[in-house]
């Protein structure tokens, strides 16, 4: 995640906070926690702001990532979020083929493990598992030649492919 | 399992699964009926019928593309030019 201090005029930040927080709402699973955030640090700026207050040297040459408000005891923590997504970690991947594989229909989340066979563990055929190739190739966004796809029969197995595609090592 | 057309029927699948997302009647109308035309055929072994209905497949793309281009045509002619 890309931070860097936000000083603007009020309505600008609004609009950026409302922004970020539609996007947040987009994509619920992972980002909760910015969203509370960013939300917090929106409603935290948008009093002193509005008294018109300059924070122009706070821009200059400024690079940490916290704004001091200088009077106020907080400190508040901004967000500035370009169109690309939040850098991918084995983590988040794992979650999100799990969270994609939780939403298919024929699968029964209880049952569903990192290493679970698609066909042996879950009953599934092979025409699931092409559906379930495609739905990761939506949730990615790139595409999974069939020749590799029809080798990806586990969870765990197809983290490992995207983490290997992406270039996600750690 | 090693079935040299297993990769083609595949292929087919996916082809016909991404062209359903526009169907008219929903995607999911489609894919039921998709997979129960896969699936009424899954027993066939002999590599010459599997071939034909391969091409049968293939003939439903050309359709179904069709069918989409025809679509798109009656939009614009609709928005175009208001009576017939």
């Amino acid at each position: 995640m890309r931070i860097c201090s936000l000083v603007h005029c009020g309505s600008g930040l609004r609009n950026m906070a409302a922004r970020i927080i539609a996007r947040c709402v987009r994509s619920l699973n992972q980002r909760s926690v910015y969203f509370n955030r960013v939300n917090t640090a929106a409603t935290l700026t948008a009093a002193p702001l509005t008294h018109g207050r300059t924070f122009s040297h706070l821009t200059n040459g400024h690079k940490s990532s916290l704004a001091q408000i200088s009077g106020g005891s907080f400190q508040v923590f901004q967000w500035r979020q370009y169109g690309d997504l939040p850098p991918l970690s084995l983590e988040t991947i794992h979650d999100r083929v799990l969270y994609v594989l939780k939403l298919y229909d024929k699968i029964n989340p209880e049952r569903l493990q990192a290493t679970s066979h698609f066909m042996k563990d879950l009953g599934l055929d092979s025409l699931d598992q092409v559906e379930i190739i495609m739905a990761m190739e939506d949730e990615f966004g790139f595409e999974i030649p069939d020749a590799e796809a029809e080798k990806l029969m586990t969870p765990h197995e197809i983290v490992q492919y995207i983490a290997d595609k992406k270039d996600v090592y750690e | 399992m090693a079935n040299p057309l297993r990769a083609e029927v595949a292929q087919l699948y996916k082809t016909l699964l991404f062209l359903g997302r526009e169907y008219p009647k929903g995607a999911d109308y489609f894919r039921d009926r998709l997979r129960a035309a896969f699936a009424k055929n899954k027993d066939v072994r002999d590599p010459e019928k599997i071939k034909e209905l391969i091409s049968r497949g293939e003939f439903v793309v050309k359709e179904l593309e069709a069918l989409y281009y025809l679509r798109k045509y009656r939009a614009l002619k609709k928005r175009y030019y208001e009576t017939e």
